[in-house]
């Protein structure tokens, strides 16, 4: 037998070995032998021994869609690096794409199509076939096409146009689900500047950055672009350096960097905006001609915002003092230029769309849009038809429907991809118990998350790093960009990539879809950015074409950006409403999405569950951030569990004494709580979500997590919260001190 | 011959932790499960350290990335009784795994706490074994650990330039925690080569921020600070107590 062929026996083999153990687990011992010999990788044919080799494709568009290239070493996915010529993140990159290849390899993956064999949540799982799944599925939905539901995260490129031409060939319906404050951030950006897509802010050349709440550093839409920018913005040039200040409820590990933080009371940031818009006109800090479409975007008259907006007059209800803000609004009308953004629990609040608004709407007044050192617009993406950029997902209001009816039985098969709703959205939108009783669920999930356990069949998704894909980033860097995502290595399992499935399904229902497979709508899609005639690759033949934007990573035309904004629909001012009676529920419950694992969707892996939060440096659990002055009249300390209770719930969790947290807020990282979702994520912590109350946003009907009061009970039992700070002693002191500070030249 | 050295500007760090799993991604370090953080047993070569300053409303979390100093008199270095750790010829303050008996004296000579024991067999599920590099020995139990500059991609380096009949060029390389930080906080280069970007960093007069860690101790730590600007910051300031 030759060294090839017994290679390639070896890996039939070792996938078998899959097939067979059932759930899909790859390996739990540690057997004593460090390596096999033997690889479980079915190699590809381009293999050289002993040779690097580095593969350009695109992070998930979710944490940005940017540029990355990963080291393949004899088959095997090795280390993530940025892309140093992706023009969004030149080279840089973030935790969560250096942990991608945990995820390809991650011992918990569905091995294979896996068919329901107990009662439905039992997790009990029986191997399949492919041909056999996939004949289920298409008789699911010949059965009735228009009683079945796909869910999926926000369409995006070539699976977002796949996705989008399966849906209108069958007939189904679709809904796709991404983070609440998302679909109101496109909603403020629609009625603000009329665009589709995220802004991107020109920081390396701005003067002053004021942040409402919006974690952009760690979370918010595109940490990595943003937090390259910071960089220059802080000391890239060397006559300046930025000014940074941060307005909102919760010091984050974003506001932490901030020069100065003013905490104000949740939901309160369009009204700081306002009031600040206020004293900069009546100071005649900014030119009248840019307040037209500020007060446009606000459906204000300047009589109305003088009137109801002074310092003095909302000082009380924001927290901060009426001379805080005046110097807020100082600062950000002369350090031009100067840019404002809003975000995060801004967005989570009964009047986030007004919050977010107010906010954008303040760089309309300093000349700020779209211009050097501002907030730059993106375009639309190159192909709006056939690419779509992300589409915004369906806010929670849908989602409540969408469980009625499933509950109804208007609504019997649910086909699930990538999404998990059942962990996402709040058990008070009955989704959960809906899809328990539904006819039929499918999932395309990786993993046995929360919605997959509750599958009749599991369809497992090639991983990112196996499959074809063009992605366009949203936010770009203010001009057309699209990635090319590229498998680097081939099916770690037997698994496939959901484009693949659609289009075998579509074929199977009769009604074929225009391409053979994921990999030719790729290239096919990519050759129509050939045909545009622009952007940054020139090659005649599709094939060299191709190849280029393979090898560099995508296509981008520096060229085309935003045309001019404007306002198009006026946002009432508005106030938060909270759930629950401020003399029974004392505390604002603020919930924040966790700087390594989001909003859960990256905690089953092992580097980023152990990665501490930057303020706590808390790891593996959640906790409750606790004022110390709050924690003494209280009388517990770091450590003693609480029971937190809301309108909605109660959940016992450990409280950490956060020095820097307001003493009315309490706030709990996300992302865990997971019951199922791999051996790394199931059964630590509680997912804040169980405690929100299902308010609402009151225009876009997204999901209001910030809007919940709370109260503590206590428990007298005490557990140890796994973190960094401790492990070795370090102390600041007076003489030896750790962190040097030094004013700014001037 | 190199002298090799970082430079981490902390008015650029953002607390973000993309070095930390960079650095685990590429040398192979053990996952840090509950159970070891529990232990106070996490092993992170470079870990980000988060230090209060003041009191509510008026309060600030800095953050400081904290790798091994690199020493150019390691009190580490003299106390292992094996010539386990040592010092390279390029300044490096390296560990042999295979000489070292897991005294530890090293590690409670070293006052930046940068050195960790294996206590136990690092393991991982075989699936994730096939994401290890390559060019990183896995560690055994009773092993004491280390940054290294990520010293197989410094030989690397060294081996193409050698090949190709040349010397190193300024930044043709960088370690992964400075090619993962997305703020450019952290640059790796050679001290000694004017065109690097660290010899620059480290030399310009315009750059009055440097300073080193427990620098007082006198032990010419290779890897330089650079302070982290205040607006409200006392002309000549120090940060208060607070661990």
């Amino acid at each position: 037998m030759r060294r090839r062929e017994f290679l390639k026996l070896a890996a039939t083999s070792a996938t078998g070995a899959v097939l067979f153990t059932g759930c899909g687990s790859i390996g739990n011992g540690n057997p004593p032998s460090e390596f096999k010999i033997e690889s479980p990788v079915w190699n590809p044919n381009d293999l050289r021994y002993g040779r690097d080799a580095w593969f350009a494709t695109a992070a998930p568009p979710s944490i940005g869609g940017y540029g990355i290239i990963v080291r393949v070493f004899e088959g095997r996915a090795k280390k993530v690096e940025g892309n140093p010529d992706f023009p969004i993140n030149l080279g840089r990159s973030c935790a969560k794409a250096q942990a991608l290849v945990q995820e390809l390899y991650h011992p918990d993956r569905v091995g294979a199509p896996l068919r329901l064999a107990g009662q439905r949540g039992s997790g009990q799982y029986q191997a399949i076939g492919w041909d056999e799944a996939l004949g289920q599925v298409a008789g699911l939905i010949q059965q009735a096409p228009g009683s079945t539901l796909l869910v999926t995260e926000p369409l995006n490129g070539a699976l977002g146009a796949i996705v989008e031409q399966f849906v209108r060939a069958t007939g189904i319906q679709h809904a796709s689900l991404e983070p609440d404050e998302r679909v109101v951030l496109r909603e403020a950006m629609r009625r603000a500047f009329g665009v589709e897509s995220f802004p991107t802010l020109d920081l390396a050349n701005a003067r002053f950055l004021v942040s409402f709440s919006a974690d952009f550093l760690h979370t918010w839409i595109s940490p990595v672009q943003f937090a390259r920018a910071y960089g220059a913005f802080r000391q890239g040039r060397p006559d300046v350096r930025g000014t940074y200040y941060h307005v909102g409820p919760r010091l984050s590990g974003t506001a932490a960097n901030a020069d100065r933080w003013l905490p104000i009371r949740p939901g309160a940031e369009g009204l700081v905006a306002l009031s600040m818009a206020q004293v900069m006109l009546e100071e005649g800090l900014v030119e009248e001609a840019n307040a037209e479409p500020f007060f446009k975007a606000l459906g204000l008259t300047p009589e109305q915002l003088a009137a109801d907006f002074a310092p003095e007059r909302v000082a009380d209800a924001t927290g901060l003092s009426a001379e805080q803000i005046r110097e807020l609004a100082r600062a950000f009308a002369e350090q031009r230029p100067s840019v404002a953004i809003a975000g995060t629990s801004a967005a989570a609040s009964t009047n986030g769309l007004f919050n977010l608004v107010a906010v954008f709407a303040l760089n309309y007044l300093v000349g700020s849009v779209g211009s050097e050192g501002g907030l730059i617009l993106n375009p639309a993406s190159p192909l709006p038809d056939e690419l779509p950029a992300n589409r915004s997902g369906d806010a929670y209001r849908r989602w409540v429907e969408l469980a009625r009816q499933i509950a109804g039985g208007q609504i019997t098969t649910v086909l699930v991809h990538r999404a998990n709703p059942v962990y996402s959205l709040p058990p008070a939108s009955g989704f959960q118990d809906a899809l328990r009783s539904a006819g039929s669920v499918v999932s395309f999930s990786s993993f046995l998350d929360e919605t997959t356990m509750l599958a009749d069949l599991v369809l497992p998704d090639h991983t990112l790093l196996e499959q074809w894909g063009l992605v366009v980033p949203d936010p770009g860097p203010g001009y057309q960009v699209v990635a090319v995502q590229q498998p680097v290595v081939n099916p770690f399992v037997d698994s496939r990539a959901f484009g693949d499935v659609l289009i075998q399904l579509a074929a199977q229902l009769g009604k074929p879809l225009p391409w053979p497979s994921q990999e030719e709508a790729v290239r096919a899609l990519a050759d129509t950015l050939r045909g545009l005639g622009r952007g940054n690759v020139a090659a005649d033949h599709p094939r060299a074409y191709f190849v280029t934007m393979q090898a560099q990573g995508g296509w981008w035309d520096e060229r085309a950006r935003a045309g001019e904004a404007s306002p198009q629909a006026a946002t009432a001012p508005a106030n938060p409403e909270f759930s629950g009676e401020p003399g029974q529920f004392p505390f604002y419950l603020l919930p924040f999405p966790s700087d390594a694992l989001g909003y859960g969707e990256f905690s089953h892996l092992p580097w980023l569950q152990g990665l501490p939060e930057p303020v706590s440096t808390n790891v593996w659990g959640t906790w409750l951030e606790v004022n110390p002055r709050t924690a003494r009249d209280i009388g517990v300390e770091t450590g003693d569990v609480v029971r937190v209770v809301t309108p909605q719930g109660s959940a016992e969790l450990p409280v950490y004494v956060n020095p820097a947290a307001m003493p009315d807020v309490l706030s709990v990282p996300m992302g865990q709580g997971h019951t199922a979702f791999g051996r790394y994520a199931e059964g630590r912590g509680v997912n804040p979500l169980e405690l929100v109350a299902p308010q609402v946003e009151r225009e876009t009907g997204a999901l209001a997590w910030a809007a919940t009061r709370c109260r503590l009970e206590l428990t007298g039992r005490r557990m140890r919260i796994a973190r960094l700070e401790g492990q070795v002693p370090a102390f600041q002191l007076e003489e030896f001190p750790i962190i040097q500070v030094t004013r700014p030249r001037t | 011959m190199p002298r090799w050295g970082m430079v981490i500007d902390l008015d650029r760090c953002i607390g973000c932790g993309a070095c930390v799993v960079a650095c685990q991604a590429e040398n192979n370090v053990p996952i840090n499960t509950e159970d070891v953080y529990h232990q106070r047993r996490a092993i992170e070569w470079i870990r980000l350290e988060r230090y209060w300053d003041g009191e509510y409303p008026d309060i600030k979390a800095r953050y400081i990335p904290v790798p091994c100093m690199h020493c150019q008199n390691a009190p580490c270095e003299p106390v292992c009784p094996v010539y386990a750790t040592y010092h390279t010829s390029e300044g490096i303050n390296m560990q042999v795994y295979n000489r070292c008996i897991g005294t530890r004296y090293c590690s409670v000579n070293c006052q930046w706490h940068v050195r960790f024991f294996n206590f136990w067999e690092p393991k991982w599920p075989d699936s994730l074994k096939n994401q290890l590099n390559p060019n990183v020995t896995v560690r055994s139990r009773g092993v004491m650990e280390k940054c290294t500059f990520c010293i197989q991609r410094i030989v690397k380096a060294e081996h193409q330039a050698k090949l190709e009949g040349r010397d190193l060029r300024a930044d043709e390389f960088t370690t992964a925690c400075a090619q993962a930080c997305p703020t450019d906080a952290i640059v790796f280069g050679d001290l000694d080569n004017p065109n690097s970007r660290v010899a620059q960093l480290v030399n310009s007069a315009v750059n009055e921020r440097g300073y080193r860690l427990l620098e007082d101790l006198g032990t010419e730590p290779s890897v330089y600070y650079l302070k982290k600007v205040d607006l409200e910051a006392p002309v000549e300031e120090h940060s208060s107590h607070q661990g």
